[in-house]
């Protein structure tokens, strides 16, 4: 039973009432939730002077010192960063989303004996804390030499992502109909062909959805980073943040200021990708 | 399709492969460092430029990673086959065991005829060696003192103490007035460290101090008690300030700075957080003497760098420590920062440092700090007892054996 | 009749196998290699890995030191309490938060783009600010809480007192991880019809009976992923309380976060690599039993 699922005008539904429910209650929850990231702000345009000299620390600011952010692209060499971070991140998502739906598609689609147990394996390389295998990585990188370079990094990426990414991607793609694929492989399409011009194509969402945490949690990750790399300007802009910390001053101005710059492409991402994933005009085939 | 992503796949593989073997020549100088503040790393750079312009077919690069993610990689930069050619780190046992790992390179040939005696102070040659031989070049220094803020001290008519009992008189003065006598940062658990290395200096001595960091003496004993008696003391009486474990030291600085707190045992780079006008009010004096004790002990923090053993350029790295310890040198790095060189014969920066200066050198005994010269396992536990101690001083028994369980098996598998 | 897409194919059984070859190698290269690295550590001893020398064997030595310690308990016990609250909490909220921003009103766009926001900030700031609004006398909390005349309740040192230090920690993992969740249903929701989703949210009692059979099967594959992700993240947690608690033995200490003081302060390898070993056993076990349910599910239809 499929449906074809178009968006309804649904204006002569909505209750007034139920209308100023949801304003009322999503207004609530974002302001609520996100009360942290507007301290953020707050820290990023006070002086050191100001956060040094208040003892509450999240309260609104003084002076607002914008500067702080010029001075942190600049003086701080953000610009590089964020540069690296970009080289780095689009890469990698771009790598691990084609690999990983390769392996997905064998293990949702095909029925052979270690489906199973490769589904566990991708599983189980999710499960372990990470500063465990630092050592292993860097040593497995030094080995290779491929320490300290922007192929080193991507390739990890790549491997280390693949876990997750094929078993969001799996999940997805189990729920696509086999008759979609009969089809063409009447025609006599390989699996490959079917792969790409069927089953890519109704993975567009779920791919999105995935791509954008992905883009997140790359842009955002600090550990592998260092482990691979050791060139000041190979870094990206997490190992750029955290050497804002000194041994024992905290410059959380610019912490902040930078934290928020470091934050605009994982959101610009979101905002470009989104219709992607997020219900709207959808014409698509859905399990009844 | 697939062929194309293998062979891609392998490209790569090839290119990162190739990258990393570049030719390697002796014309290179790889620095990692943790000076990650801004101050310390731009004098620094200064410093790597003056080096470069004095020796233009040595390519020097600088890369700076935060302290607490350096002290994570370390060990594995040491022990890689591309290992940097210099790193930063602080003297002490903290050096002393990589040294004792075959990790570093003694760096003897850097100091001809006795020069280290002539250029540095004697007491930071045990610190810099093992076994004889030297392995780190000290670069700059600071001092811990009990930092007060005058304009408290000025409206309460109190004056710095000089003996424990002044001290505490002190203390309850300012408890008094309902103002906080001591501030610590407790959740950054070396501020503790600070308090441990002061009280037992002042108690038993820096040499008992020294037998204890090495692990010869029983955190059980009764001196360390004893020492110990005296900080849960202050406790007891509501000297430190409320809630101290929710404090990072430079949060519970702020209290000093705005006089809710009077006084702070703490290092000398509080005062590069001091807002500008606060400045001036933040004064230090030497901590009190114990039990009619007349010598004293400091901790003398000193920060400087290694050579790995399997750095690639050991010739460019010695040059560069040798450049390092040159009166010029240290001048040109610490003068800027308000530090006290290592070297004796650079001119002190200010006014503080020359008393700050005057305090160690009328001690007799300096050690490095807590966690710089017990193994990190046993300073990280037993700040962690002080701490739980200051806490809860009544189960001071019960902590310390803990502590000392601890201790016997740390130091067994140091053998 | 396969209704989900199953192929057969007896005499191409080499086909998933290619698409396979790229994945698993790099997989098995860059993250099974390492774990198995990782097991080989936990029975070195201390930082023997880093002896010129060479490494020093232990074997079990590490693990029988982990089954009499006591903080290695104490971080079980708090890893546990992240998973409850991270499986119970942030799914059921994030499927709410994420059907309710998915109806079509003006705006909606906004409210999922600003509920998203959390995600994109690094740990070390959110770890700071959480800290500001925790502090007890003066934090954004505590100030509120006294403004409002809750005196002593308002003077809770949250992360400073070892009862609540777990619980105000794990409040602020949920508080991340609700945002995530509700990315993923985003996802999930985009195959289910709006006005389903509309009508099960106005009308709950009629249409329960509807939602429960039709809407949840819908978000099957979002709420696998939720499920495992959050029992995986629980179990993993290290960055919050790393940044916001000292990590050298703390009452919210937790499974990665003693590993991590193991390995890198106190420069034990050894028995860092048998704290995580443990750790993943553990967490394989859950993910295990949850999976395997979910495969059999999987067959059934």
């Amino acid at each position: 039973m499929e449906q074809l699922i178009v968006k309804k005008q649904t204006g002569k539904r909505r209750r007034p009432a139920l209308v100023a429910a949801f304003y009322v209650l999503s207004t609530l929850l974002v302001a609520v939730w996100l009360m942290p990231l507007v301290i953020a702000l707050f820290t990023s345009v006070k002086s050191m002077d100001e956060l040094m000299g208040n003892a509450f620390m999240w309260a609104p600011p003084r002076k607002w010192i914008w500067q702080n952010f010029a001075q942190v692209w600049q003086r701080v060499g953000m610009s590089r960063y964020v540069l690296n971070t970009f080289i780095i991140t689009v890469p990698s998502v771009l790598g691990t989303l084609f690999v990983s739906s390769l392996a997905a598609f064998a293990l949702a689609f095909y029925q052979f004996r270690l489906n199973r147990t490769l589904l566990v394996v991708f599983i189980a390389g999710m499960l372990i804390p990470f500063q465990m295998l630092m050592i292993p990585v860097f040593r497995l990188s030094d080995l290779v030499g491929l320490r300290d370079s922007y192929q080193g990094v991507i390739l990890f990426h790549v491997a280390f992502q693949l876990g997750f990414c094929t078993f969001f991607l799996r999940n997805f793609m189990k729920q696509i109909p086999y008759a979609l694929m009969e089809a063409p492989r009447m025609d006599g399409a390989s699996d490959f062909l079917i792969y790409r011009k069927v089953i890519l194509p109704l993975s567009i969402s779920s791919m999105a959805a995935l791509g954008v945490l992905e883009f997140t949690w790359i842009w955002n990750d600090l550990l592998w980073s260092l482990v691979l790399l050791q060139r000041d300007i190979l870094k990206p802009v997490t190992l750029g943040l955290a050497n804002m910390q000194g041994e024992f001053i905290s410059n959380y101005n610019m912490t902040a200021a930078g934290s928020i710059i470091a934050a605009a492409a994982p959101l610009l991402v979101f905002l470009v990708f989104q219709r992607f994933f997020i219900s709207g005009l959808t014409v698509g085939a859905v399990k009844g | 399709m697939k062929r194309f992503l293998s062979l891609a796949a392998l490209t790569l593989l090839v290119m990162g492969l190739l990258a990393a073997c570049g030719p390697k020549t002796d014309k290179e100088l790889i620095i990692n460092s943790y000076m990650s503040d801004q101050a310390p790393k731009e004098a620094f750079q200064k410093l790597v430029d003056e080096f470069q312009k004095q020796n233009t077919a040595i390519k020097v690069t600088v890369n700076t990673t935060a302290h607490e993610q350096f002290k994570t990689l370390l060990g594995s930069w040491l022990a890689s086959k591309d290992a940097p050619d210099v790193v930063t780190w602080f003297a002490g046992y903290r050096m002393q065991a990589f040294a004792a790992k075959g990790l570093l390179e003694p760096i003897d040939t850097v100091f001809p005829g006795g020069s280290f005696e002539k250029e540095f102070p004697a007491a930071f040659k045990p610190p810099a060696s093992y076994e004889g031989k030297i392995y780190f070049m000290p670069q700059s220094w600071y001092w811990w003192a009990v930092y007060y803020n005058k304009d408290v001290f000025a409206k309460l008519k109190l004056t710095p103490a000089k003996t424990w009992d002044e001290f505490l008189a002190l203390c309850e003065q300012v408890k008094k007035a309902k103002l906080s006598p001591i501030a610590i940062g407790a959740k950054d658990t070396w501020t503790a460290g600070g308090w441990f290395d002061y009280m037992d200096t002042a108690v038993n001595g820096g040499p008992f101090h020294q037998q204890l960091t090495m692990g010869k003496v029983s955190y059980t004993d009764a001196k360390v008690k004893e020492t110990f008696g005296y900080i849960a003391e202050l406790s007891k009486k509501g000297y430190f300030i409320p809630n101290a474990t929710s404090y990072s030291w430079q949060e519970a600085a702020k209290l000093l700075f705005d006089g809710k707190a009077a006084m702070y045992l703490m290092g000398q780079f509080i005062k590069d957080v001091a807002p500008e006008d606060k400045k001036p009010v933040i004064d230090f004096f030497q901590f009190p003497y114990v039990a009619g004790r007349t010598e004293y002990a400091v901790d003398t923090p000193t920060d400087g760098f290694m050579v790995p053993v399997n750095a690639k350029h050991k010739l460019a790295a010695k040059k560069f420590m040798a450049f390092l310890a040159t009166k010029e040198a240290q001048e040109m790095f610490c003068k800027p920062l308000g530090r006290l060189a290592a070297n004796v014969n650079v001119p002190v920066p200010n006014a503080d440092a020359e008393r700050g200066l005057a305090m160690v050198k009328g001690a007799s005994f300096a050690a490095q700090f807590y966690d710089r010269d017990a193994p990190e396992e046993m300073a990280a536990k037993g700040m962690n007892a002080i701490i739980d101690i200051m806490a809860t001083p009544d189960k001071m028994d019960d902590i310390l054996a803990a502590l000392d369980k601890e201790r016997e098996r740390i130091y067994a598998e140091l053998k | 009749m396969d209704r989900v897409g199953i192929i057969k194919r007896e005499k191409v059984w080499w086909v998933p196998w290619a698409f396979l070859a790229l994945p698993l190698l790099m997989y098995l290269i860059w993250v099974i290699g390492p774990i198995l690295v990782s097991l080989y550590y936990s029975i070195t001893f201390k930082d023997s890995i880093f002896y010129p020398k060479g490494v020093r064997v232990v074997w079990l030595r590490n693990f029988i030191r982990l089954a009499t310690d006591p903080q290695f308990y104490l971080a079980l016990k708090n890893n546990l309490i992240w998973l409850a609250f991270f499986v119970i909490v942030p799914v059921p909220l994030g499927l709410f938060i994420a059907m309710m921003f998915n109806l079509e009103y003006k705006g909606s766009r906004l409210y999922k783009t600003l509920f998203y926001l959390p995600m994109t900030l690094s740990f070390t700031v959110i770890g700071t600010i959480w800290a500001w609004i925790y502090h007890p006398d003066f934090g954004a909390l505590n100030t509120f809480l006294r403004l409002l005349g809750f005196e002593s309740l308002g003077s809770t040192p949250w992360i400073g007192d070892k009862r609540y230090m777990t619980y105000a920690l794990v409040f602020v993992g949920v508080w991340r991880q609700v945002p995530y969740v509700m990315i993923l249903y985003l996802a999930g929701l985009k195959g289910v019809p709006v006005e389903l989703v509309e009508a099960a949210m106005i009308d709950g009692a009629r249409w329960g009976q509807r939602f429960r059979h039709v809407v949840i099967p819908l978000l099957a594959p979002a709420t696998v992923v939720a499920i495992t992700i959050s029992i995986i993240d629980s179990l993993r947690a290290f960055d919050i309380i790393y940044v916001m608690t000292n990590t050298k033995a703390r009452a919210a200490e937790v499974l990665a976060t003693y590993m991590y003081s193991s390995a890198f302060h106190y420069q034990d390898y050894g028995y860092g690599s048998a704290i995580a070993v443990v750790q993943f056993i553990i967490t394989l076990g859950f993910i295990l039993i949850y999976v395997s349910n979910v495969l059999r599910n999987e067959l059934q239809q």
